[in-house]
């Protein structure tokens, strides 16, 4: 298994996801943003950032970088599962590969903390998760309040596309638990074989880190039953 | 130009004019401006920082290059340094708090350090502007620090009327680097390019360090806000990546960080260092807007700039690396043998010729008188001690209420602080624990600047900050390999103010000295003054310590019911500077002064208690007292433990006070008496109390206080409101 994580000028959350897959003993293959053809591999990341600093809004401009012509493509081609973290999400939303877009935390502010995610619906691909499991994993955004077009939201819950919602220790959904104004909760959405999530799995990969959920998250979408 | 107008006096013009054997003209008077600012030269703090202990087994760098540099194992180096940004963030608090960042970052990239973690250390004011300062200075930090990628990963917040108008921003960053990686200011050879790499130069910035930075603040800093740089973490990621893989291939010379007083500070600190000239060509640095003249490019502090000497031959290569990472990059001048720093253009070269040495080496130091050391020592405020006869229930509430006292989450949790993953323990703790990828050891950090402390006694509270660091390292069994000093004070032409001065670094030159701790460089920021109103003399202290098992921190709260809990301290608790004391007593008394003997037997007995003593929980006692380090760890214990305390007499100075020396201990019964038994005899220690399984805390005197797990988690969460 080869999977590429792309990094575009800005992106900081690449080198701890490249580990990740490391430590789940996959081969990670890093790519530069400006390449315009991919090298063969099975998947791909867009890992966490600031790609461009987040200047106009966060990944509008690197949803337009050359590589994304060819991530596109292998995806309307190949089915290629994709994997958006964070920035990532932002950019795979700004490029219309997913649906909806992140606004600022109704805060105003920047926000890391570590939540509960409940499971809504298991995206394409993913092994070893089921509707209602808990993941304990960080987020550490500015634009991370998903929202869709007014109406669009039942169509996203009844077509299986809600992936993740922001719960309480015990899986209850509320306002409460909702850190950063995502409407109906909402911290991961797939589209086929696209998925993207705020939140950091790739933080969450040992107990003395806080959480293995991480671990947990990663191997199923690599399609491994964990252990 | 006259000498006035760059902020020299009669007697430095005439010093500079006697060395050169002539007149300096205006650009080159500039640059002696700047150079022999306060904030570059360091002429009235440096015959002080002499006192400091620079030396250790784990030293590497100490002070005098970009950031010190101490030994973690064979393998692994860490580079280190606290700077402040207290001016510009008065002026103007997101930019001034953000540029702060970038340059104490960019400081651990020019000693070829990859940074891992920041800390942050902020004083605010009590009255309403300063919250709203507070509130932009966080996003300044964590603007820079976020977008960057590096974890703030632990720091502290004090509070104070005498920080109203002069707020304090100060920053340490922690770096690794190979320990066979050897990279400095110091090895331009003749004939290699300067290469100035990263944002082109602009006219932001220009006087940062000369005029805002060493000049005290009066009526009205409206006109001082274009003095203050603008930050781009975009380009200053761009900016590290680049310098650290330009740094990897091992074909640079040197390397120098752009902050305060830009091109002139960095080279003249450049040839200076390496004992050699340079010719720099003006019209080849690249300029953001057209027409600058000579003086405002040597002066501007735009910021995300690098300077990298290469030679020649080399120079292909490395500007490779700066294309991939598509950063501006221009040859502006070339490293010459004799040591003459000549500036000019290609029409007129020799526009400013001046010897480093008198540049960058010759500026007169304020005299420090011999006894000084001693009269910090001596200089003990005698005051009647506050003693409240009574005890209230609501008291600890509103102690740990206090703003110094309750969660800093709204601060920290506006901060990245795991990314990297290498954060065990982040701002949830009194101090962080990180783990190295590259080693089995990992890092303890911990950072603290009891100002109110030296109000009254700046000695004491010099000896404080270092004891309040090095205490929190102990409690992980880390083993301290060096301090990092900010120095916060007011203007030192003022008698009062360098006595101050004087004392406080005699306050962390003797304690870190008696603990055995070097201190291997850090940043002086004086001149914290608005309309006469110096703040209190402020130490920040950050200390890098060695964790042998960073992945199994000591726990910081009991575990199980039946637990004993022992105190630690010293016999002398007074209330001076305490929590306590600024609510409950009408006027200030001086902090009680550390037994430095005792002290240094308690640190080693409490650290070798952490390394192996099984089953333990270790706390310092800071801000707040015991009440507050108590009410944090039954905050922290599993939800069904409770906690009984039988208090000592006198039991407002026991449960309030904050002297440093105070640990608890949480231990097993069966380990209790060995415990006891094995402590040195010096040492004071009591079993005080047991947890229990009741959920609540309880404090048993003359009468029983008794508060609820849901009422401390509420106060410790959003403050007391009575």
């Amino acid at each position: 298994m080869r999977v590429g994580v792309i990094s575009f000028p800005g992106s900081n959350c690449d080198d701890d996801t490249l580990n990740a897959l490391a430590a789940l003993g996959v081969e990670g293959v890093p790519l530069w943003y400006q390449q315009t053809e991919l090298p063969p591999v099975d998947r791909l990341i867009l890992p966490g950032g600031f790609s461009y600093g987040d200047y106009l809004r966060s990944g509008a401009l690197a949803a337009q970088a050359p590589i994304m012509a060819s991530v596109e493509q292998a995806i309307a081609t190949q089915a290629m599962p994709v994997l958006g973290i964070c920035n990532g999400f932002q950019i795979l939303c700004e490029r219309g590969l997913l649906p909806g877009a992140l606004r600022p935390n109704v805060s105003g502010e920047f926000l890391c903390t570590w939540e509960t995610l409940r499971v809504v619906s298991v995206p394409q691909g993913f092994v070893g998760l089921k509707t209602g499991d808990l993941l304990r994993m960080p987020i550490a955004h500015h634009e991370g309040a998903f929202a869709v077009e007014p109406g669009f939201l039942s169509t996203l819950f009844d077509q299986g596309q809600v992936f993740l919602q922001y719960s309480d220790p015990d899986g209850q959904v509320h306002a409460l638990t909702n850190p950063n104004g995502s409407v109906a909760n909402i911290a991961g959405i797939s589209q086929g074989s696209v998925t993207g999530l705020m939140p950091h799995p790739e933080r969450a990969m040992a107990q003395y880190l806080g959480s293995v959920d991480g671990r947990r998250f990663l191997k199923a979408w690599l399609g491994e039953e964990d252990q | 130009m006259t000498y006035e107008e760059v902020g020299l006096t009669a007697e430095e013009f005439t010093h500079i004019c006697d060395q050169m054997g002539r007149v300096p003209n205006d650009l080159e008077l500039g640059l002696f401006g700047v150079l022999w600012s306060e904030h570059c030269s360091y002429k009235s703090s440096k015959n002080l920082l002499a006192w400091l202990p620079h030396d250790g087994p784990a030293v590497v760098q100490g002070p005098g290059e970009n950031a010190g540099v101490v030994q973690l194992d064979d393998k692994v180096h860490v580079a280190f340094k606290v700077e402040s940004h207290n001016h510009p963030s008065y002026v103007e608090p997101v930019q001034g708090a953000a540029t702060g960042v970038g340059g104490i970052l960019r400081d651990i990239v020019a000693m070829g350090a990859r940074p891992v973690a920041l800390a942050d250390s902020l004083r605010f004011g009590t009255d309403d502007p300063s919250q709203h300062l507070q509130h932009a200075v966080v996003e300044g930090v964590g603007a820079y620090g976020n977008a960057i990628g590096i974890p703030t990963v632990t720091g502290e917040v004090g509070y104070g009327a005498v920080y109203d108008k002069n707020p304090l921003v100060n920053v340490m960053a922690v770096g690794l680097l190979p320990a066979q990686r050897k990279i400095s200011a110091r090895g331009a050879r003749p004939g290699s390019y300067l290469l100035l790499v990263g944002q082109p130069t602009g006219r932001d910035g220009i006087h940062g360090a000369s005029l805002l930075a060493s000049q005290d603040f009066g009526e009205g800093t409206e006109h001082m806000r274009p003095t203050v740089q603008v930050g781009d973490p975009f380009m200053g990621k761009l900016l590290m990546e680049a310098t650290l893989a330009a740094v990897e291939t091992g074909l640079l010379d040197a390397v120098q960080d752009l902050g305060a007083a830009g091109l002139t500070s960095a080279i003249a600190e450049l040839v200076y260092r390496s004992q050699v000239g340079a010719q720099v060509w003006l019209d080849d640095v690249p300029c953001r807007e057209p027409h600058m003249t000579p003086y405002e490019i040597m002066l501007s502090e735009t910021q995300e700039r690098m300077l990298l000497i290469v030679a020649p031959h080399h120079l292909e290569a490395i500007e490779a690396i700066m294309n991939h990472w598509e950063l501006p990059h221009r040859v502006i001048g070339e490293v010459t043998e004799e040591p003459l720093l000549v500036i000019g253009t290609r029409d007129n070269p020799r526009q400013a010729v001046l010897p480093p040495e008198i540049l960058a080496g010759a500026c007169p130091l304020k005299p420090v008188p011999a006894n000084g050391r001693d009269k910090g020592r001596q200089l003990v405020p005698s005051m009647p001690a506050f003693k409240p006869l009574t005890l209230e229930r609501e008291w600890g509430l509103n102690v740990l209420g206090a703003p110094e006292c309750k969660s800093r989450a709204p601060i920290y949790q506006r901060y990245d602080s795991m990314i990297l993953t290498n954060t065990v323990w982040g701002p949830d703790h009194p101090l962080a624990v990180l783990r190295v990828k590259d080693s089995t050891a990992g890092l303890a950090i911990a950072v603290r600047g009891p100002g109110r402390y030296a109000a009254l006694d700046p000695y004491s509270g010099g000896m404080a900050a270092v004891a309040r660091v090095i205490s929190l390292l102990a409690t992980q069994g880390a083993q301290p390999l060096g301090l990092t000093d900010g120095i916060n004070a007011g203007n030192p032409d003022r008698e009062d103010v360098f006595q101050d001065l004087m004392a406080l670094l005699a306050g962390i030159a003797d304690a870190s000295q008696a603990l055995g701790v070097p201190v291997t460089g850090g940043n002086v920021s004086l001149h914290n003054e608005t309309s006469g109103h110096p703040i209190w003399p402020t130490a920040v202290i950050g200390a890098v310590g060695r964790h042998s098992c960073p992945l199994e921190p000591v726990p910081d709260a009991p575990m199980a019911a039946g637990m004993d809990i022992l105190w630690v301290g010293p016999e002398d608790l007074g209330l001076g500077g305490s929590i306590f004391e600024s609510l409950y007593s009408p006027r200030l008394t001086p902090y009680p002064r550390a037994n430095l003997t005792q002290l240094a037997e308690v640190l080693a007995w409490v650290t070798s208690l952490a390394r192996t003593a099984p089953g333990i929980a270790l706390r310092t006692i800071e801000e707040g007292g015991l009440f507050v380090a108590m009410s944090r760890a039954f905050i922290k214990a599993p939800e069904k433990l409770g906690i009984t305390v039988k208090a000592d007499d006198p039991v407002v100075e026991w449960l309030f006070s904050e002297a440093v020396g105070q640990f608890l201990i949480f231990s097993t019964p069966e380990s209790t008496a060995r415990l006891l038994e094995e402590s040195p005899k010096s040492v004071t220690v009591r079993v005080v109390g047991q947890t229990t399984l009741d959920g609540a805390l309880q404090f048993r005197a003359h009468k029983t206080l008794h508060y609820s797990r849901e009422e401390l988690e509420r106060t410790f969460a959003q403050g007391y409101r009575g």
